[in-house]
């Protein structure tokens, strides 16, 4: 509830562009509502976001072959308001073609497709194919975090208005500093690098299984002293020292994606998949899992940081074959869903707490991207840019 | 059916909602009402795909339903509305959706998805109370959710079997169409026809492929949930494995497994069901395959998966539910001993079996032995393989019950004998844990696996002695450990945190006598082990729990009280009559502010398995009060007189007063008797009126208090002066029954007599061996009475032997008893009475005549107990001191005669009476004893003891009669049993020489005894006696 006030007041943008349909769409919920006082709040928001948002009654995706992990990443977009609120906005293209190869277009009709027809489940048949058409193939088993990239930049790129590919930024884009300082004198680089997910080892470096996701994040962050072949070139000592690198935080985005490498290389041709117990939090405080040199933020970024999960990819099977599936928190019901292709179902938490792996059971389902979302969104939301603009 | 019932029964509130969602709705509520059954068994969902052949068919199903229901209505008005509503609906529906019976499909699909979300609703309203809220309490909450879940998993699996058909059929028509149409050729490739058909033929394909995908998708949904669902189960059961270890250790736990088992079978028989359901899936694919055939990519993956489930949940499934044990009263678990007999059963929770095929289990003992030098290794004697059984009726599992298992010590043939040595083994024997591992070899459905388990550990003992600290090893470990199988844990054994010994101390005394610690029992507790008060944080270290202390551990003496508790205070314990734990000071600070005789009862802290009394004394002349303890008592006391009875008759003795009972309330201040009065043993009371056959005899306590010390040590027996201290120990070799060894150790001994007794046909007069005082001869008599050693012949006349005499007539008829250096006699009537005669400077005469009295004669003083029914007799009479006291009761009255020094002197009269009555009256006597009046003997041994004390006067024990002549039926002693006493002579065994037997008298033995002037030994076969 609290949430859903949030996002009232925040007042998003007033040139909503609600399709046609959309706007039948949301009349005809109107008019549905109109007799119950209790909904009255729901339809404030309907005239504002549209009934995706609001009612989006989780629906599932047919599997059109070997299409599950495309399933699951495109329940995870289109079940975040944050993000279809973008997806709204976009511009249709003018001439046909155009809109058949345009992904964002694509995903909206989808988004319409699914939350009009009050079906249990909606093929994504064209936006298939319109990905096909940008190289993402059909009948394929993907990487759930390689093809989140793609999907994501195909996205951005298409985007024409530029406000929203700026929104569409601060909404995943992660900002981090690399440091890499000689040991043996001043001499330090500093790097501002963006990305879209955390990819966290699951191992240290003496292949030692992290506890927690906690763990894991501490880990990742660890600095790193670059020493024997590692060595860098120092400018200012003119040969090979020993360098401390090391990694700050400094702009974390509403929608944070956290990828868990469960994977080894144990020989380099063979893949192997590690399903090993690691279990992650509902809320994730990253001001009690860092510390004070590990950010390079403001207090008013930090106290940002704190965030709820909001989706789970899970992967099912080896490294070879398998199936992926999605755990999503409908952010407006605040309900778990389990989304299985064109079977969806209303799960607890004890489902989602069942993909903190299991080290004796290497068929089931594991965690494999983590999505969380911020719990309350900073006003005035401060952008990435700004946050790059300060360093 | 039962959905649209359920929604009717909805709070209004929700039923609005329902009314709602009919009103907008195109199906009519009466439609739904009067089809209600056969709409919820369709599946609609399925039927709205686009398509599908199925909605078309369902639609038209439902219009001649509906007109069948029109026909059978009946013309009563209320039908009448009806009818036309549904003639209405009828007709509304066939021209709305005869073209497009998919959109029928979905909106009935939508309806019902809605009813149940209502549904949802209104039943988690009508529980949570106005809030659906998630706070219900955990453990309920888990409970419910399986319940839930696997109603929902079995409900999925039917909506996936019911899919799954759909695809056959849909599978079948496909086929069928693909022979008749499909036929490859140049020739028809043109014909337009043929190409509508192929057409049709690729729809049709389109359609079997999604259908295919859609059940795989609920399939993996089906697992996803299954997944949790055993994840679930796993909590539950390692709950279950945590409660199961806290009941081993006693704590009150439910450890019932049939939930578990309900909800294990649950699940395993859902998931082999979805086993055979994915196989028949892979099998469609040998009819029809095409390429990216989704069955042949993802059916594998699926049957890994799920094959890995199920083995993880048959694993986990196979338990132990009864920990090996042998039976015994502590009932602790977990402790085996070599030679013992021990049981021990494991269960599996998947209750599914083939009755056809038989499930061997079998056990072994230290499957991977921790290598540890010396670790001893044990072989199971009985047969090590079971077969897994069902019981017939569904209340049993399945289990394997090993019984009667015993264990032998394997012995290393290197090392030869004794290769336990001491000091070889790092482990003492009872900190070495030993595991059982339960193998069974399971198949069903073509499943075949092999299921393990192991035990707790246990600890292996050869001696009952190491029972207790044995017990503190698996308290140890079970309060400790977290891995069931760490055997070397005492290797390095963790510190307890004070917080979770103390419940487990308290599940001790809540196990033996159903009554746990309290707070501050637990305080006291804590501040002997740690010397202050104790944190959350306190640890005991494994070494000070059992193993330091001044004499004996801390658990020694816990376990010591256990034991006395188990055995002999039970009910008073339970009752909280037992302050128990309280320290010196405490009780001080308890007592300081009652009245005199305020007592209360708490263990010794000094004697191992003690119990004792404590009171304060108020000075009559003002000042602080005095703190009286009583000499804690043991088990060997408790034996012989329960501690209420103690308490009731307790004594104390003061030079110039007459004894006194100083216990009179209870703390903090309930009278004596009302505390204790239900816990006092049966008193015989008899008829009053009735002229009683003998006296009641009573035994007491008395303790004599010392002028010069301000207190006074406790006595085991009826009188005691400060010299006969030493009689404390005597009476542990008697009476007390270790391990159901004998009521008379003595009577083991084939010492000489030294008694005798005047009444030949009544008495038996028998010497048991000096050195009962002794310690070393004490020991043996105490430990077991299987193994009495011999005793040396009495040295008579010597100053440091001690002889018991038990005299062992009906009553206390003129018994006269002459000793030479005689501790103690002890007349036991019926068994239970004693009397006791010291002579010398040891010695009592106790005399307990019926049931309590007691009568007890010494050098320094002669005392005479009778009791006669509720009153009691005391006769003292101190022959050196020159005092005689009488004290005969009589009903309820008390009488009481103090002789002066010269009144002392008292006639030796060996007992002509009974004699005479016995060879008159009975007739039993030999013809040669008949008119036997005076042992010579006896003679000898009076005219002893005269030369013992000699001006003192001679002992004689007085004739009841004489001392109360209103009961002269006492005078009657008879040489039969009395019947009434039969109950007590049990104890002895009616073979017992020295009781009375009815039919033989004993007298060829008297006869034996008398007929040489010597003292033969008396020869007791050993065998009487087992």
């Amino acid at each position: 509830m609290g949430q859903n006030s949030g996002h009232q007041e925040r007042g998003k943008k007033p040139e909503l562009a609600l399709s046609e349909t959309m706007e039948a769409e949301a009349e005809v919920q109107s008019n549905k509502d109109e007799a119950k006082e209790l909904k009255a709040k729901e339809r404030r928001l309907t005239s504002v976001f549209g009934v995706a948002d609001l009612k989006n009654g989780a629906i599932g995706l047919y599997n059109l072959g070997q299409s599950c992990c495309l399933n699951s990443l495109l329940q995870v977009f289109l079940m975040n308001i944050h993000f279809t609120g973008i997806l709204r906005r976009i511009t249709v293209p003018p001439c046909a073609a155009q809109r058949r190869s345009n992904v964002p277009y694509q995903m909206l009709l989808l988004l319409e497709e699914m939350q009009r027809g009050k079906r249990k489940a909606v093929r994504p048949t064209e936006l298939a194919c319109c990905l096909s058409a940008h190289r993402v193939e059909l009948f394929v088993q993907h990487d759930a975090a390689q093809l989140f990239l793609r999907l994501w930049n195909l996205i951005k790129k298409q985007m024409k208005k530029l406000e929203l590919v700026e929104e569409l930024s601060d909404l995943y884009t992660i900002c981090v500093q690399e440091h890499l300082a000689c040991q043996n004198c001043s001499f330090e680089i500093k790097n501002n690098s963006c990305m879209l997910t955390l990819p966290l080892p699951v191992l240290d470096s003496n292949s030692h299984r992290l506890k927690t996701l906690e763990d894991c994040l501490q880990y990742f962050f660890h600095p790193e002293e670059l020493t024997g072949q590692n060595m860098c070139f120092c400018q200012q000592c003119g040969m090979k020292t020993p360098f401390l690198k090391s990694m700050k935080l400094v702009y974390l985005p509403q929608t944070l994606t956290i990828h868990l490498k469960r994977f080894c290389f144990e020989k380099s041709s063979y893949t192997h998949k590690l399903s090993h117990y690691l279990p992650f939090p509902r809320d994730l405080d990253f001001n009690g899992v860092l510390t004070e040199n590990q950010c390079h933020a403001d207090d008013n970024e930090k106290a940002t940081w704190q965030y709820d999960l909001f989706a789970v990819v899970a992967h099912s099977g080896s490294a070879s074959c398998g199936h992926y599936c999605a755990y999503i928190q409908s952010l407006t019901e605040r309900k778990w869903y389990c989304f299985n292709d064109s079977q969806v179902c209303q799960v607890s938490w004890d489902d989602v707490k069942c993909t903190y792996g299991h080290s004796n059971l290497h068929w089931g389902e594991t965690a494999y991207l983590l999505i969380y979302m911020k719990k309350h969104p900073q006003q005035p939301y401060p952008g990435l840019s700004e946050c790059l603009g300060k360093l | 059916m039962a959905q649209w019932q359920e929604v009717q029964g909805l709070a209004n509130t929700y039923l609005e909602q329902v009314h709602q969602l009919y009103a907008g709705s195109e199906l009519p509520m009466a439609v739904r009402q009067c089809l209600a059954a056969w709409i919820e068994d369709q599946n609609w969902r399925q039927a709205a795909e686009p398509l599908s052949s199925h909605a078309r068919m369902l639609f038209h199903s439902l219009l001649v339903l509906l007109s069948e229901q029109l026909g059978s209505l009946g013309s009563s008005h209320e039908d009448f509305m009806l009818k036309h509503n549904l003639r209405k609906a009828h007709r509304d529906l066939q021209a709305e959706f005869e073209e497009n019976p998919e959109k029928f499909a979905n909106l009935v699909a939508n309806l019902l998805q809605e009813e149940q979300r209502i549904l949802r609703l209104g039943q988690a309203g009508g529980q949570g109370g106005s809030s659906p809220a998630p706070a219900a309490p955990p453990e309920r909450g888990r409970e419910q959710q399986i319940q839930r879940r696997l109603a929902e998993f079995h409900t999925a699996l039917q909506e996936a079997e019911r899919a799954f058909r759909h695809l056959e059929d849909l599978q079948d028509a496909f086929d069928f169409c693909y022979k008749v149409h499909y036929q490859p050729g140049q020739d028809r490739i043109r014909d337009p026809q043929y190409a509508r058909q192929l057409q049709a033929l690729q729809a049709k394909l389109q359609n079997l492929d999604q259908q295919r995908r859609e059940v795989l998708a609920q399939m993996q949904q089906l697992l996803g949930r299954s997944e949790t669902l055993r994840e679930l189960l796993q909590q539950e059961l390692g709950d279950w494995r945590e409660r199961q270890q806290r009941s081993c250790l006693g704590a009150p736990v439910d450890t019932n497994l049939r939930p578990l088992e309900t909800w294990f079978t649950g699940l395993g028989q859902g998931l082999f069901q979805l086993r055979q359901l994915l196989r028949a899936l892979s099998d469609l694919r040998q009819k029809v395959t095409y390429e990216r055939d989704p069955l042949a990519a993802e059916t594998p993956l699926l049957e890994q998966r799920l094959q890995e489930q199920l083995t993880h949940l048959l694993k986990s499934a196979f338990v132990v539910e009864q920990q090996p044990s042998t039976p015994n009263p502590l009932k602790r678990p977990l402790v085996l001993r070599t030679g013992t007999k021990f049981s021990a059963r494991a269960r599996l929770l998947v209750r599914l079996h083939d009755r056809n095929h038989r499930m061997e289990a079998t056990i072994h003992i230290d499957r991977d032995p921790p290598k540890v030098k010396g670790f001893r290794r044990f072989n199971i004697l009985t047969s090590s393989s079971k077969t897994l059984l069902a019981g017939d009726s569904p209340q049993e599992g399945l289990v394997c019950d090993f019984q009667y298992l015993t264990l032998k010590e394997q012995k290393d043939s290197r090392s030869g004998k004794g290769s336990k040595g001491a000091g070889e083994s790092p482990l003492v024997v009872t900190e070495e844990l030993h595991l059982i591992t339960f193998t069974l070899a399971y198949a069903y459905c073509g499943l075949e696996l092999e299921l393990k388990t192991s035990t707790l550990p246990f600890v292996i003992i050869s001696n009952n002695n190491q029972f207790s600290s044995a017990w503190a090893s698996i308290l140890w470990f079970n309060m400790l450990s977290s891995d069931p199988k760490d055997q070397h844990i005492f290797s390095a054994p963790p510190p307890a945190p004070w917080p979770r010994l103390a419940k487990v101390l308290s599940w001790q005394f809540e196990s033996v006598a159903e009554r746990g610690l309290s707070q501050n029992h637990l305080l006291m507790l804590a501040e002997k082990l740690f010397g202050s008060k104790p944190s959350p944080e306190s640890t005991v270290a494994w070494h000070k729990f059992s193993k330091d202390g001044t004499g004996f551990s801390f658990w020694a003496w816990l376990d010591g009280i256990l034991g006395l508790l188990q055995e002999h205070l039970k009910q008073l314990w339970k009752d909280g009559l037992i302050l128990g734990f309280v320290s010196r000071k405490q009780e001080r600070k308890l007592l300081k502010s009652k009245r005199t005789g305020t007592f209360l009862i708490r263990f010794s802290e000094s004697v191992l398995g003690g119990v004792t009394c404590t009171w304060v004394e108020h000075p009559e002349s003002g000042g602080s009060p005095t703190f009286h303890s009583v000499d804690p008592y043991t088990a060997v006391e408790l034996a012989s007189l329960a501690l209420p009875d103690i308490i009731h008759d307790y004594h104390i003795m003061m030079e110039e007063n007459v004894p006194e009972n100083p216990l009179q309330f209870l703390y903090p201040d309930t009278p004596r008797d009302k505390a204790f009065g239900p816990y006092y043993s049966q008193r015989q009371e008899g008829n009053l009126t009735e002229p009683e056959k003998y006296l009641r005899q009573r035994l007491i306590r008395v303790s004599s208090r010392q002028a010069n010390k301000s207190w006074q040590t406790e006595e085991e027996l009826v009188a005691a002066t400060e010299n006969l201290e030493t009689l404390q120990l005597q009476p542990r070799g008697q009476g007390t029954q270790w391990d159901g060894g004998l009521a008379l150790p003595q009577s083991q001994s084939p010492g000489t007599p030294q008694g005798v007794a005047v009444s030949p046909g009544t008495l038996q007069v028998v010497a048991t061996s000096p050195g009962m005082l002794q310690p070393g001869a004490l020991g043996t008599l105490q430990s077991g009475s299987q193994c009495l050693e011999p005793p040396q012949p009495p040295q008579v006349g010597s100053e440091v032997s001690e002889v018991v005499v038990q005299v062992v007539p009906n009553i206390q008829d003129t018994v006269e008893v002459a000793l030479r250096a005689v501790g103690t006699i002890q007349v036991l009537p019926g068994g239970v009475g004693m009397l006791q005669v010291g002579p010398g400077d040891l010695g009592t005469l106790q005399v307990l005549p019926g049931d309590q009295g007691t009568v007890a004669v010494d050098t320094g003083m002669l005392q005479q107990v009778g009791t006669v029914d509720t009153g009691m007799l005391q006769q003292v009479g101190a022959v050196d001191t020159g005092m005689l006291q009488q004290v005969g009761a009589v009903d309820t009255g008390m009488l009481q005669q103090v002789g002066a020094v010269d009144t002392g002197m008292l006639q030796p009269r060996p007992g002509a009476a009974e004699p005479l009555q016995v060879t008159e009256g009975q007739g039993l006597l030999p013809p040669e004893l008949r008119d036997l009046e005076l042992l010579p003997r006896s003679q000898d041994i009076q005219e002893l003891l005269q030369s013992l004390e000699p001006g003192s006067g001679t002992l004689e024990t007085l004739e009841v009669a004489e001392l109360m002549p209103n009961m002269p039926e006492s005078l009657d002693g008879r040489p039969q049993l009395d019947p009434g006493l039969a109950g007590a002579a049990v104890l002895l065994g009616h073979r017992d020489p020295f009781l009375p037997q009815p039919e033989d008298l004993a007298l060829p033995t008297v006869n034996s005894l008398f007929a040489s002037t010597d003292f033969p030994p008396l020869h007791v076969d050993a065998s009487d006696f087992q």
